[in-house]
């Protein structure tokens, strides 16, 4: 057994990369940093009562009014009721009814965690195309060097700031499966290394429903998607070979063989 | 006179890192305990911003709640055991998640300190559906009404759920 290592639970933040780097050292990845946003529940509460929840409606576009709540959530800093109640409280009409829809997700999310356990971690259905899934996370999309401009944007958005817009998440979820062919499992090991809201069931789950492991069938974008719902951000300069430039139907013919 | 009170500790995982979680509610006064594990942190990647954001969770808490807040780094059973043991307690109080590391962890204290008494806390839940799961779009209809409107619909008994087990 290791010596026992005890840290203050006062550290403040211009100590903490520091003191919390030494008595951590080789059990974490990247350097000693602070959050991209702040932990605690003090600071969660501060996020609830900032958002208004105005244009929410606009929430699949990365530049949408989400609440960026999610890592809060996940470690009970803030509880779902009191999301809801202040949702209640604020919001109106069909965009109060979507997020607290979206909000219920993750209670889903738990429930499932709940009834089937560690089932989570492999493959809760059968996927519904021919996949044939290699395990390893390739090189080239860890280190954000695919040459495509969106997916590279993806991984380092998700190291730097420890969160992703959904549709990212989505996005880069099917890149990895569904292009790339990789088992959904390697991209689960990604995001929990460095979401501030990596758990396993709201991370497993999302993947297995991209994957349609955990769905009816897989989820999969094409560019001008992509480009709608970024504003353009990328596609507008790319000069790279568009794997997601076709058609729904031609994409379902390319990657899934059959309509799936 | 009040009745001498039982010695208790509460332990703090990583979905309870707020001074609202209901076993730290229960035991505002007791010694709490959150532990960096360090056999899964050996064994899983973890980019070091997640383990600040825990730690400015557990800090957060400790400065708003009268009991004292530990941190230590460990396996989380035996350290556990040993804390429980330092304190003298005859309780420990957690509250419940769903992984299956929570489990494990409780099954090896209870081997561990077989004379510990373990309270296990239920979490706060969103709505009362208890249950089969599959689709969500299929429980998006049976909770909608208690969600959209913070409270369970009248013509919403629990039994009901129960009945939709095929």
């Amino acid at each position: 057994m290791s010596d026992p290592v005890r840290l203050p639970p006062d550290l403040p933040d211009d100590r903490l990369p520091r003191v919390l780097g030494e008595a951590l050292a080789g059990l974490y990845t990247g350097e000693p940093r602070l959050p991209a946003r702040a932990g605690g529940r003090t600071a969660g509460l501060a996020a609830l009562q900032a958002w208004t929840g105005q244009g929410y409606a606009g929430r699949n576009f990365l530049g949408g009014n989400v609440s960026r709540l999610s890592m809060y959530l996940r470690h009970g800093m803030l509880g779902l009721r009191e999301v809801a109640a202040h949702a209640r409280a604020v919001m109106r009409g069909r965009e109060r009814d979507e997020f607290l829809r979206q909000l219920t997700w993750a209670e889903f999310y738990r429930l499932v965690l709940r009834q089937e356990g560690a089932r989570v971690l492999g493959n809760l259905e059968d996927p519904k195309y021919p996949a044939r899934w290699v395990g390893t996370l390739p090189d080239d999309v860890r280190e954000a060097r695919t040459g495509l401009p969106c997916a590279d944007a993806w991984v380092t958005h998700l190291v730097r700031d420890g969160w992703m817009h959904n549709h990212e998440r989505l996005w880069f979820a099917a890149y990895l499966v569904h292009w790339r062919g990789v088992d959904w499992r390697a991209g689960y090991a990604l995001f929990r290394e460095h979401l501030l809201d990596g758990d396993i069931a709201n991370n497993a789950l999302s993947w297995q429903w991209v994957a349609s492991t955990f769905s009816n069938k897989p989820y999969f974008m094409n560019q001008e998607n992509i480009d709608r719902y970024s504003g353009g951000r990328w596609c507008r300069t790319c000069r790279a070979e568009c794997p997601f430039r076709a058609s729904y139907g031609e994409l379902e013919t390319q990657l899934f063989g059959t309509q799936p | 006179m009040t009745a001498p009170q039982v010695r208790r500790v509460v332990w703090i995982h990583g979905d309870s890192l707020s001074v609202t979680d209901p076993a730290l509610s229960a035991c505002p006064d007791a010694p709490a305990l959150f532990v960096f594990d360090r056999p899964f942190l050996q064994a899983v990647p973890v980019a070091f911003p997640r383990l600040a954001f825990m730690y400015q969770g557990v800090r957060d808490l400790a400065a708003h709640r009268a009991g004292p807040t530990e941190i230590r780094v460990g396996s989380v059973p035996d350290e556990l055991a040993a804390f429980a043991g330092a304190h003298h307690a005859a309780e420990l109080h957690v509250t419940r998640n769903f992984t299956p590391d929570f489990a494990r962890i409780v099954d090896g204290l209870r081997a561990a300190r077989p004379d510990l008494r373990i309270i296990i806390h239920e979490p706060e839940r969103l709505t009362s559906f208890d249950g089969p799961l599959r689709r969500f779009f299929g429980f998006w209809k049976k909770v909608e009404r208690e969600v959209l409107h913070g409270e369970p619909a009248p013509d919403f008994p629990r039994r009901g759920h129960r009945q939709e087990r095929r």
